[in-house]
């Protein structure tokens, strides 16, 4: 294949590529040790996750974008190149000078709503001014109206479309209907692309989330104690660890190498940036368009983020071992289980219940809830959890308005304001 | 022919009527057409669709659902929390959309706490694939098997296959009437305008269908034998998109020199163009399973929009249509980004198209006057 035509398939990614390798030389040469060491790390690896991804696209391996909701490693059944739509899109605008607003911009030309979820719309820009091209691109039919709304403009584009469908409501015979419907997907993928899943090769994959599923449960309970020995900037890392490195090496260093450094605080009793005066939970996502932000509640604030969505629960381990049916059973569950799914496709009663109980382990002052727009699936959710927090807990929790990877919807500057005013009333 | 004045359709412009207030049957509330009518009927329920209509505010319910959600299932929220929504016995909810679906834990947790409110409504819960294949189909089925069992120990009562038959045949019957009706609209002299078609649509299933069919007969007979409606000097135009339940918007497009001709609407077509076969040698839940299932779908079913166009493209043909409206609630993404596709597809038919973004309620008249206004005068 032509190298230009392939380079060509996947842009984005040499731009992730070089905005990583930038931001971690940065890091490395001018900052001391034991500063920004998520940032440190995390470029480490999601540049070689994506450096890695660059080369196998140049050597013809067809690129195949997927919904965060389907788990990476699934897909190294295949000689692939997996992109995340959701990830590139906010990885991108957490990285680039300028963000990707120029391409939401393209979309919102073409007819796409203001109101949609900007996780897809910043992918669906750069594929419509063809810096992607993908063999096909596979979603579940999950978590929310956005998905089923905006992955039909990639069909629309030529591009195969496979949707293993996902039930709505956590039972035995969702997981079961849900199995099927996986294994169906990657049989449809494969004919597409012209190879025959592996799935022992899958299931070696699945064993590197096996094996961080363990470090991330040890590093959730050392966000028990205080100060936190973890630091703001991690949550967001460690979202763009699992984007880009799931089922790999990669990732099971990376979160290897912070739970030494947050065992080292922890022995310290040190925590990151100012002493820390708030401990703060954000049970949905954190603000992408300017991670900065994670840096001045650390330094300024004396504001811990305990967690965000992608960093308080962890779906249980897949059983390698089984047989082919149990193993997607499993996968099922799993991919079901993820951050976010969990959360969408249930009632919202344990979400709620979940909250609370975290409030309480984590010895919690506050809830910061990002209400993105694109997130109608939540829309219905902060005064239910505001009213559980406050009754079962004592606690407050700030809403903001905004777009997480939008910067022009809600600035910066009322986002801190906002977060400030909010921190003095702790206090 | 006007049908303003229609007794019928007057119960459109309300969310209660007669029939309910005096009603011995117990009252299913559902916001989706993806809900079987048929096993709520055969369970003696009366199947009432909710809607927002005449809701101008949502004061109580902004304060449940942020502004990003959309303002038509805010303003049933709003009602339901006003007390209007109370002579609800049950309730039932699927996935249709993220706004809708999370009414399930918003009527338990709020409407039904309030103050003063003992009364106990059970509420059931269906989960519908959103692709369309065979797996898909036999999901559905089973959540049907499951809903009837549910709603059986609920109420301790029994839903027989006699009675799923029966209800079957009376619902068969009235899309069949409502049919023949929406047929005179595509009439060069169209009988009925698309306010009035909405209305009827509205009222329809406001009422139980023994009420509404001899009614839809008496409407059939009338319009059929009275004169049609001038449209030399007006566009004929499809509308499409978000749920419409409030004829002021109907209206709006009508007074600016249109009529509506067809629609792709869940109060209109979505709801009544396909029936249920009716061979009774096979399980009647299997066969309701099928018809709602493969029926004209919504966005919500995220594989089937080449179907919709295809439909779309027959309506075009067959009313003869100058121009198509896409409409929809404003942080509706399933309709809003359907319609986007729609666009450049019938653009690229040459077909003149317009797309609004809008509220449920009629907040911004002048601002959309102005612009269907413009629109039709661009249609050659």
């Amino acid at each position: 294949m032509n190298s230009n035509i392939a380079n060509n398939k996947i842009i984005p990614y040499e731009m992730v590529l070089k905005s990583i390798r930038s931001t971690g030389e940065l890091v490395e040469r001018i900052l001391p040790n034991g500063e920004l060491d998520a940032l440190r790390i995390g470029s480490k690896y999601i540049g070689n996750a994506v450096r890695d991804a660059v080369e196998k696209a140049k050597e013809g391996w067809p690129i195949i974008g997927h919904h965060f909701a389907f788990q990476r490693e699934y897909l190294y059944c295949f000689d692939c190149v997996p992109v995340c739509v959701e990830g590139t899109s906010y990885l991108l605008s957490a990285l680039l000078p300028d963000g990707i607003e120029r391409y939401y911009d393209l979309m919102a030309n073409w007819g796409h709503p203001f109101h949609t979820c900007s996780s897809q719309k910043g992918v669906m820009g750069m594929t419509l001014d063809n810096l992607f091209q993908f063999d096909a691109i596979i979603t579940p039919t999950a978590p929310c109206d956005n998905t089923y709304a905006s992955y039909p403009f990639f069909e629309s584009k030529n591009i195969p479309l496979i949707l293993p469908d996902l039930p709505f409501l956590h039972e035995e015979k969702s997981y079961k209907y849900y199995a099927e419907q996986i294994k169906l997907s990657l049989e449809r993928l494969g004919e597409i692309i012209g190879q025959k899943p592996d799935y022992e090769r899958m299931r070696n994959h699945i064993k590197y989330e096996n094996e961080t599923y363990k470090v991330q449960m040890e590093l959730l309970e050392l966000r028990k104690a205080t100060p936190c020995p973890v630091e703001n900037l991690f949550n967001a890392i460690s979202a763009g660890i699992a984007v880009f490195a799931s089922g790999t090496q990669d990732k099971l260093k990376f979160y290897q190498e912070y739970l030494e450094i947050a065992k080292k605080r922890y022995k310290r009793k040190q925590s990151y940036g100012i002493d820390e005066k708030i401990r703060s939970i954000w049970p949905y996502m954190l603000i992408f368009f300017d991670l900065s932000l994670c840096e001045f509640l650390d330094r300024e604030l004396g504001m811990t983020i305990l967690f965000d969505i992608f960093n308080y629960n962890f779906s249980e381990p897949v059983d390698v071992s089984s047989d082919l049916d149990s193993l997607f059973y499993d996968m099922a569950r799993r991919g079901m289980n993820m951050p976010m799914m969990k959360e969408s496709t249930d009632f919202y009663y344990s979400f709620i219940e979940n909250c609370v109980n975290m409030a309480k382990d984590y010895s919690a002052d506050c809830y910061v809830f990002t209400s993105h727009v694109g997130c109608k699936q939540f829309g219905s959710v902060p005064q239910i959890l505001r009213e559980a927090l406050r009754e079962e807990c004592g606690i407050p929790m700030l809403m903001i308005d905004l777009d997480v990877g939008d910067k022009r919807f809600t600035s910066m500057k009322i986002i801190k304001d906002k977060l400030s005013i909010f921190a003095k009333t702790l206090l | 022919m006007s049908l303003e004045n229609d007794s019928f359709l007057k119960i459109a412009d309300t969310i209660t009527n007669t029939y309910l207030e005096k009603s011995e049957r117990k009252i299913a509330g559902f916001y989706c057409t993806y809900i079987p009518e048929e096993i709520l009927d055969a369970g003696g329920f009366f199947p009432y669709r909710i809607r927002a209509t005449g809701n101008e505010d949502t004061e109580l319910a902004d304060t449940y659902m942020v502004r990003f959600t959309c303002s038509f299932v805010r303003s049933t929220l709003n009602l339901a929390l006003m007390g209007e929504y109370d002579f609800l016995d049950g309730l039932f909810i699927c996935n249709s959309c993220d706004h809708s679906r999370r009414m399930f834990e918003i009527f338990d947790l709020v409407v039904f706490k309030r103050e003063n409110f003992t009364k106990e409504v059970p509420r059931f819960y269906i989960s519908l694939p959103h692709i369309i294949s065979e797996e898909g189909f036999q999901w559905f089925y089973q959540e049907l098997k499951e809903l009837k069992e549910n709603i059986e120990n609920a109420y301790n009562l029994s839903i027989t296959e006699d009675a799923l038959n029966i209800s079957i045949d009376l619902y068969n019957k009235n899309r069949r009437l409502m049919r023949k009706i929406y047929d005179l609209r595509a009439l060069d002299e169209p009988k009925i305008n698309g306010t009035d078609a909405l209305r009827m649509a509205m009222a329809n299933s406001s009422v139980p269908k023994e009420v509404a069919n001899p009614e839809l007969e008496r409407i059939l007979k009338s319009i059929t034998n009275s004169p049609g409606i001038d449209t030399t000097n007006r566009k004929r135009i499809l509308l499409l998109g978000s749920v419409v339940d409030n004829i002021q918007f109907t209206k709006l497009v009508e007074d600016s020199g249109a009529i509506i001709i067809s629609d792709n609407l869940c109060f209109g077509n979505r709801t009544i163009v396909d029936d249920i076969d009716e061979d009774k040698s096979v399980d009647p839940l299997a066969r309701i399973a099928l018809r709602l299932y493969y029926r004209l779908s919504c966005p919500r079913m995220m594989d089937d929009h080449p179907r919709r166009l295809e439909f779309i493209k027959k309506e075009i043909e067959k009313g003869k249509i100058d121009g198509v409206i896409l409409q929809r609630i404003n942080n509706c993404d399933l309709h809003g980004c359907d319609n986007m596709l729609f666009e450049h597809e019938l653009k690229d038919l040459e077909i003149p198209v317009f797309n609004i973004d809008r509220e449920s309620f009629q907040s911004d008249a002048t601002r959309l006057q102005t612009r269907i206004e413009a629109f039709l005068e661009m249609i050659m």
